[in-house]
């Protein structure tokens, strides 16, 4: 019966609308002011008038419906038809100061509201003749690749339509110029002369961080075939040893990238990327430092203790090299099994605390109506439902049982593993003492949800890996950067630091 | 959506489409089609291009083939004018002139000839519709994306760049050109010759099944070279004698053999995906080219061609092509066989006075090249080849990287390329360029001798 009224009204205006005279409605309905006379949110009207769609150079307008229908004839009523349902439904059950407007600029959710087949009926002409040489290459890149979902105008011209503050898709040479006066610069790394936690201090940066000493131990890795949404590629469950090692209370902040940044950075792309995308990161002698990034790391989120973001796999290898070197002590990613272990924390559940991860999946409205307990989770872990789509500060969540912050959220953090589906089945019989993962491989593994995921993929033992190919895909330098992935936000890292002579373990020497 | 095909699947059509407009799909992949016979109809070629409001030309490099070019442009029709001649070298425009007044009688008006490396952009803004552009190659992309925005139809030579950003450049001025309906006819004249046309005519119906492999050569003597002279800064002594540094002509393979890559692809509409060469200098007296590269192309089906390419004087010489099918082979020119060896098909050249078969098409491809870019100019029909010629350069560009670095080379790495030769100033004085020549491979190194 309910399912019956949901239709039946809207079908009734629907028949209603057709029959009042098909086109002058159409056309009536598709005006920018009939839009805004619905549709309120002050935030996304603004930002329009703000667009250069608004204020255009040829005085032209580019109403709502120009971007958010698709073209006359290529399923526009049927567009019409169903947005109309459900911004009438919208309207008429929600408060629309309750939407996350920010969530909805992102690239991913923007692509449902967009039409590519709109984008390209007005601008038919991909190459005019004003195009600049980044444009030319951009675009060439645009025709030359298979066309994929990955791929739409709007990754680059995500701020077409709406404003975005502080949006660029350029060479961003200034990002990370922050002013470090007035605070306390330290002039010498922490000394650490035993197995403690301790605070490490990067020299000539005011910048500190927690590292925790997790002791050594025996525990199981992956999940048992019983538990929710448990995937292959996290079993068979194994028992790992692991020696003690020190691991980040929080995921590298934006402080800690950033005095690498501006202290190695380099002034310009050097000709030689090839050459140091096909080397090992141990392989490198001197550190060269990032490149300026292309458009915003940070996404506009801030800086500070917030997660760094954006960069990639080798920018995160070269950043535990270049801390070893400044610190004098041995910085590395942890490995898989490190990870998990540190995450575990001693428990062997799902998640480091009580809770069934069925009853965390549903998010939004469909969280509210389950009416499930979510307290516990939103406790320790930043993600899908409490994230507001972006990353926060650290501090938001309780600790794990280690006393370390995120591992279960906020971003997802590379190891140093390869990653392989099968990883633990290859591993050596018996009890394997501090497992480095597979020899080799093309992707390497990535650990922990973010402020993205669902519950299904904030579980201890829920594996995921580095997608090199699509998360560099609308870099428009030629060659791509091997600093900065043009389209993945939501992973960083944590570091790892060894137990050994130079951290307090006198056995070594 | 708006099909923007020129993805590298679609080059297979549209690589057809541009050399001999309105037809399409040639395909080596797909042998779907083979049941039914195919019938490819080619539009006639005139021997005059129409009349028409007087077409004014400027000519940018004013050197044998830049004069060439000149003459072939004038004799393609009525109402055809150089009116502007642009070159670094003052006695490059002097000769030109000559020429065009020796030849046909026109004279270009001295105040618009134009002397130095920015002879181009006075002679684009000379109030000209059309720039012939041949000066060596180095220079195509940018003089070609300075006349295109200027909106001015284009007769570029062969080949259109020498590295891989001038390949992009040179793609991105191509969809600028489209998008303006500039026409742009790029000297690669095999697809403006009757008889190859005539060849490619009968491929496409199938006349020699699939296409399986081929060959394709240019193996002949040595070009020229200029000695250094005490007068000339290293800037001018390496322009003088640009086909023998690679920065300049992208060395013989891109320079010369560009034209039989370009039929490799025309014929099997698509282009190689890898390849491996080599390559070396035996005779070469300056520069630092090479003189001879074979290079193996291999296609994203599996096919496989065979290019070769010789400048040494005293050797076997032979530049041709030869394209094996499923069910016969063909010159690519005027003769197809059977797989027997039998001729199952020949062009039908013109008779000459006396009722003998002449062995040559009735125009000369060089004149046929420039009647089809002003019958296209003339007619409001565009023609556009910049693209074609980009990815046959393209293919040139990989099949000498392979060769100078012994290592296999994809298209796809080269489309990602930053690779860019040259000098970044352009004075007449030292040039700052690698002038050694490349050699692939490790040496041997001896042991140090034991005690």
């Amino acid at each position: 019966m309910k399912r019956f009224l949901l239709w039946f009204f809207p079908g009734l205006i629907v028949g209603a609308l057709l029959i009042l005279g098909g086109g002058k409605v159409l056309h009536m309905t598709s005006t920018k002011e009939y839009c805004v006379s619905c549709h309120i949110h002050p935030i996304a009207d603004a930002a329009w008038k703000k667009s250069v769609h608004y204020d255009t150079r040829s005085g032209y307008r580019v109403a709502c419906v120009d971007c958010h229908l698709p073209p006359k004839g290529k399923g526009y009523l049927w567009a019409k038809g169903k947005t109309g349902l459900r911004d009438l439904w919208n309207k008429w059950t929600k408060d629309s100061a309750s939407f996350n407007w920010a969530d909805k600029r992102h690239l991913e959710v923007a692509r449902g509201y967009v039409y590519e087949s709109s984008c390209i009926k007005c601008h038919e002409n991909l190459f005019p003749a004003k195009l600049t040489k980044a444009g030319e290459d951009a675009h060439l890149y645009y025709t030359q690749t298979k066309k994929t979902d990955i791929l739409n105008c709007i990754n680059c011209h995500l701020n077409a339509g709406h404003f975005i503050e502080g949006y660029t898709h350029g060479s961003n040479s200034t990002f990370g110029n922050t002013s470090s006066a007035a605070k306390e610069i330290f002039t010498e790394p922490a000394k650490v002369n035993e197995f403690k936690s301790f605070t490490e201090q990067i020299p000539k940066s005011p910048v500190s961080f927690n590292m925790i000493a997790i002791p050594g131990g025996i525990f199981k890795i992956g999940s048992p075939d019983s538990e929710p949404f448990r995937k292959a590629d996290e079993g068979p469950v194994r028992k790992v040893e692991l020696s003690p090692f020190f691991m980040a209370e929080i995921e590298v902040s934006w402080n800690e990238y950033l005095a690498f940044y501006v202290q190695t950075a380099a002034e310009g792309r050097s000709t030689d990327t090839e050459g140091l995308r096909t080397k090992k990161a141990s392989e490198t002698d001197a550190i060269s430092g990032a490149t300026p990034p292309y458009g915003q790391p940070d996404q506009g989120w801030g800086l500070g203790k917030r997660p760094a973001i954006s960069f990639s796999f080798h920018a995160a290898e070269i950043y535990c090299k270049w801390l070893s070197k400044v610190t004098g002590k041995n910085y590395r990613l942890p490995t898989e099994a490190e990870w998990e272990y540190a995450c575990r924390g001693g428990s062997t559940g799902p998640y480091f605390f009580h809770g069934d991860p069925k009853k965390f999946e549903k998010t939004g409205l469909k969280a509210k109506l389950s009416k499930n307990d979510t307290t516990i989770i939103n406790t320790y872990i930043i993600f899908k439902g409490n994230s507001l789509t972006k990353t926060q500060l650290p501090e938001r969540v309780k600790p794990n049982p280690f006393g370390l912050r995120n591992m279960a959220g906020n971003v997802a953090e590379f190891c140093s593993d390869w990653y392989q589906p099968d990883a633990y089945s290859r591993y050596p019989e018996g009890i394997v003492k501090d497992p480095k993962g597979p020899q080799q491989g093309t992707e390497h593994v990535v650990r922990g949800g973010s402020f993205l995921s669902t519950a299904s993929a904030l579980r201890s033992a829920a594996r995921d890996f580095t997608r090199t190919e699509s998360w560099l895909k609308t870099d428009p330098q030629m060659p791509k950067s091997i600093w900065w992935y043009s389209d993945c936000f939501n992973v960083g890292f944590r570091v790892a630091c060894e137990f050994d002579e130079k951290t307090g373990n006198a056995g070594l020497k | 959506m708006k099909n923007y095909g020129i993805s590298r699947r679609n080059f297979l059509g549209k690589a057809a489409t541009v050399g001999v407009a309105g037809v399409i799909v040639p395909s080596i992949i797909s042998s779907c089609a083979r049941e039914t016979k195919k019938v490819i109809p080619i539009p006639a070629k005139l021997d005059q291009a129409p009349d028409g409001p007087v077409l004014k030309a400027g000519v940018i490099g004013c050197g044998g083939r830049g004069t060439g070019a000149a003459i072939n442009f004038l004799s393609a029709g009525p109402n055809l004018k150089i009116v502007a001649l642009g070159d670094t070298f003052q006695d490059r425009i002097d000769s030109c002139r000559i020429e065009i007044k020796k030849q046909k009688g026109q004279d270009v008006p001295v105040e618009n000839c134009f002397v130095g490396f920015d002879a181009y952009q006075k002679v684009i803004d000379a109030g000209v519709d059309l720039v012939i552009l041949a000066t060596p190659p180095f220079f195509r992309p940018d003089h070609l994306a300075a006349s295109i925005q200027a909106k001015k139809h284009v007769f570029a030579e062969k080949p259109v760049c020498v590295d891989p950003v001038g390949v992009r450049s040179v793609m991105a001025t191509a969809q600028k050109a489209k998008g303006m309906e500039l026409c742009v006819v790029t000297g690669t004249q095999r697809r403006h010759q009757r008889d190859y046309i005539a060849a490619w005519q009968q491929v496409q119906e199938g006349k020699i099944g699939d296409i399986i492999g081929g060959n394709v050569w240019w193996n002949g003597g040595k070009l020229w070279h200029r000695d250094p002279n005490a007068k000339w800064s290293e800037m001018e002594y390496m322009i003088r004698n640009w086909v023998n540094w690679t920065w300049l002509s992208g060395d013989h393979i891109v320079e010369q053999h560009v034209h039989n890559l370009d039929v490799m692809n025309w014929f099997t509409g698509t282009h190689p995906v890898k390849a491996v060469g080599f390559g070396s200098r035996l005779r070469r007296v300056t520069g630092n080219q090479y003189d001879n590269f074979s290079v193996d192309f291999t296609f994203e089906n599996g096919t496989h061609f065979h290019s070769m390419c010789r400048q040494i004087n005293g050797c076997v010489d032979n530049v041709s092509e030869r394209i094996q099918g499923s069910k016969g082979s063909t010159n690519c020119r005027n003769s197809i066989l059977d797989l027997a060896g039998n001729e199952v098909w020949k062009y039908d050249y013109p008779k000459d006075k006396d009722g003998k078969p002449t062995e040559s098409v009735s125009v000369n491809p060089y004149v046929q090249e420039h009647i089809d870019l002003v019958t296209a100019i003339r007619t409001g029909k565009p023609i556009n080849e910049a693209e074609n010629t980009a990815i046959s350069t393209m293919d040139a560009i990989m099949g000498r990287i392979s060769a100078y670095t012994g290592k296999e080379v994809t298209y796809e790495e080269m489309m990602n390329s930053d690779l860019k030769l040259g000098p970044k100033v352009f004075t007449f004085g030292p040039v700052d360029v690698d002038k050694t020549v490349p050699i692939a491979g490790l040496a041997y190194v001896p042991e140090p001798a034991t005690k």
